[in-house]
């Protein structure tokens, strides 16, 4: 059973959140607060000292948890607890390839065998992936594609070929956290896209607010949409007071589940 | 013998190199890798960067026979291949022409590019200044603070600087700035990677446009010497000035080859940048290179007096070179390399940059009284006018009264 090939046709909800921050302990509690909403997708950041894709947001956070050390193992043990409370959501892992290397594939996907649904290594192009994808998906989980307004149709579709889970349309040229959307090209290119591939398009990086989510459904052909950023942001923007935090995110989570 | 042919077609020297960037550079890289391609068999562009190498550097550097030192060794004939005297003060700018001039072929309108030392963004922000390109210098605060007179050259240039605070706020932090804007940038900008490291094909393009270095070496000893040298001995931080050097030798089994790093205080210590000497395996800036890295992956804060040097990560070719045996790597330390800078200025006249005085050092050390008859060849990559005040403050000299 990989949850994500059950994932709903339409208005997906992925939220992206970084794990051991603020503290491992406080994250335990993040996640239970996103997992109590039951959203379609939940992507685990496991933190990286050089995050190169990441706004400063991500940068922030992925700088908090590992000031506490925090490993590669502990983000595994956290995401396998959670997973208790997991249901039908579906566990994504979304890290930097060093981290998988350093840790060793294979003791990497013995730890999350059965617990995580897909994976997004986003440093890891089409052209160097085929050794991990063999073994992911003998293991029943799906290397997820991103694409980009820079990918070309002929580079699309080599990537798209057997995609599995859904698809990462990386919305805005730019790192995760940026600001503009551009509905035209979004919905030209994940219109594209979906003659390519049949499986869900969700739009990431950029997406703020609950009129973004509803007007990324209203005005382009995307299934569903990827909030990062903008959860870890309500972090920062109270002034690092976590109880606060916990209810603005639970405030946030309501909004943007349309 | 073989050939020496590296990297491949995807970038690979044996496993190391590569290119490991999310999906929004990848088409750019590959399109680079076209136009960088296309523009290496055109001969308009051959003769634009020759004749810009010539008039405007100040190309071919000459080859110093340094007598005074050598005398001081008691050991072999050491010349110093002086791209100290290039326009700008290091080898840098012989990527930078190269680099910008493809920029103007790729029609791209706006350039980015990291520093560390300064050297490599006074480079930039020359070239710009040069083709009227508008420059944006990426640069750590911890570097522009001991980089001052860089920071100010820079400035006049016309160049914006970036101030970098994360992580250790040096030349990693600044790459991945720099990455960060290429990403969100994509479209109008070129990115001017200083050395030989990033995704391909940044490591082999840096490498062929210093290569000039090597080449130049190599006739010029040769008629000076009527050989071939014995050794070549280069600082290696990133590793652009050094594969400039040894890249044109590789060949030539009969010449052993020295990479020397910056070991900080001790190569077992944790403040060091000597990445082969205390590193493993690992991706960094888009390169699958030797690393300084923790258990985990986490890329570890370097340390260097030298802003240049002080890079946790390598080229990926110097990894290869590493593993096939074809090159050596030393360690040097702060304290050392501070010790050879000073008996160069006395000795030679020459106050040479903080950088190749890591490689004077080990040089000094290694071959005093010994190799007499043999002939080396080190790769004077920068001056030292840049490290006056990190020098003087190291030395406890009063730079200020």
């Amino acid at each position: 059973m990989n949850n994500l090939d059950t994932l709903p046709k339409k208005k997906i909800l992925s939220l992206f959140m970084t794990c051991g921050f603020p503290t491992l302990n406080q994250s335990k509690k993040v996640f239970n607060e996103m997992l109590s909403y039951q959203p379609d997708i939940i992507e685990f950041g496991l933190p990286f000292s050089d995050p190169m894709a990441d706004g400063p947001i991500i940068q922030e956070a992925n700088k908090l948890a590992l000031r506490s050390k925090l490993s590669t193992q502990q983000s595994l043990n956290l995401i396998k607890e959670l997973s208790k409370s997991k249901y039908n959501t579906s566990f994504v892992i979304m890290c930097y390839l060093n981290t998988v290397r350093k840790f060793g594939l294979n003791k990497f996907i013995k730890n999350i065998k059965s617990i995580v649904d897909g994976i997004i290594i986003v440093d890891l192009p089409f052209e160097e992936e085929d050794a991990i994808k063999k073994s992911l998906s003998k293991n029943n989980i799906h290397l997820i594609k991103l694409i980009s307004p820079m990918t070309d149709k002929k580079r699309s579709q080599k990537l798209l070929k057997n995609s599995k889970g859904f698809i990462y349309y990386i919305s805005a040229t730019g790192i995760t956290g940026s600001n503009k959307l551009d509905y035209k090209e979004i919905n030209k290119n994940v219109k594209s896209i979906k003659k390519m591939s049949s499986v869900p398009v969700l739009v990431g990086f950029g997406i703020k607010s609950k009129k973004d989510v509803i007007d990324i459904s209203k005005k382009t052909n995307a299934d569903g949409v990827i909030i990062g950023s903008a959860l870890i942001q309500k972090y920062f923007d109270i002034k690092m007071d976590f109880n606060k935090y916990l209810k603005s995110l639970k405030k946030f989570i309501q909004e943007v589940k349309i | 013998m073989k050939t020496y042919k590296q990297p491949n077609s995807v970038g690979r020297f044996g496993e190391f190199g590569g290119m490991y960037v999310s999906e929004t550079l990848m088409p750019l890289l590959l399109n680079l890798d076209k136009s960088y391609k296309k523009i290496q068999k055109d001969k308009k562009f051959i003769k634009e960067l020759n004749d810009l190498f010539k008039n405007y550097v100040g190309r071919p550097s000459s080859l110093h026979f340094a007598k005074n030192l050598s005398k001081y060794i008691n050991g072999p004939r050491v010349y110093f291949k002086r791209d100290e005297l290039n326009h700008t003060g290091a080898h840098k700018i012989n990527n930078c022409l190269g680099q910008i001039l493809l920029a103007k072929k790729m029609g791209k309108t706006r350039i980015i590019a990291e520093t560390g030392a300064g050297q490599h963004g006074v480079a930039t922000a020359t070239v710009c200044a040069l083709f009227g390109l508008p420059c944006y210098i990426y640069m750590g605060s911890k570097d522009i603070e001991r980089q001052k007179p860089n920071v100010f050259r820079m400035k006049l240039l016309g160049a914006t600087i970036i101030q970098v605070e994360s992580g250790s706020k040096s030349l990693k932090d600044a790459m991945n700035e720099a990455l960060r804007d290429w990403i969100k940038n994509v479209r109008d900008t070129f990115y001017i990677i200083g050395s030989t490291a990033g995704p391909h094909p940044y490591p082999k393009m840096v490498r062929d446009f210093q290569s000039v270095i090597g080449k130049e070496a190599r006739e010029q000893i040769l008629k000076v010497e009527k050989k071939l040298p014995d050794y070549l001995i280069a600082c290696v931080g990133g590793g652009s000035n050094a594969m400039g050097l040894f890249y044109p030798f590789l060949n030539d089994k009969k010449v052993k080859i020295i990479g020397v790093e910056a070991a900080g205080r001790g190569a077992k210590t944790e403040e060091t940048a000597a990445t082969m000497t205390s590193g493993t395996p690992g991706i960094l800036h888009g390169s699958y290179s030797y690393v300084l890295q923790d258990n985990d992956g986490q890329i570890k804060e370097a340390h260097s007096i030298s802003a240049g040097l002080d890079y946790p990560g390598v080229g990926p070719e110097h990894s290869y070179l590493k593993d096939i045996k074809r090159v050596k790597y030393f360690g040097i330390t702060d304290k050392e390399a501070l010790e050879a800078f000073q008996t160069c200025s006395k000795l030679e006249g020459i106050i040479p940059a903080l950088e190749p005085s890591h490689a004077l050092a080990y040089l000094i050390k290694a071959f005093k009284n010994k190799h007499k008859n043999k002939v080396v060849i080190l790769n004077l990559c920068g001056r030292g006018d840049k490290d006056l005040f990190t020098a003087a403050k190291a030395i406890g000299f009063d730079a200020d009264e």
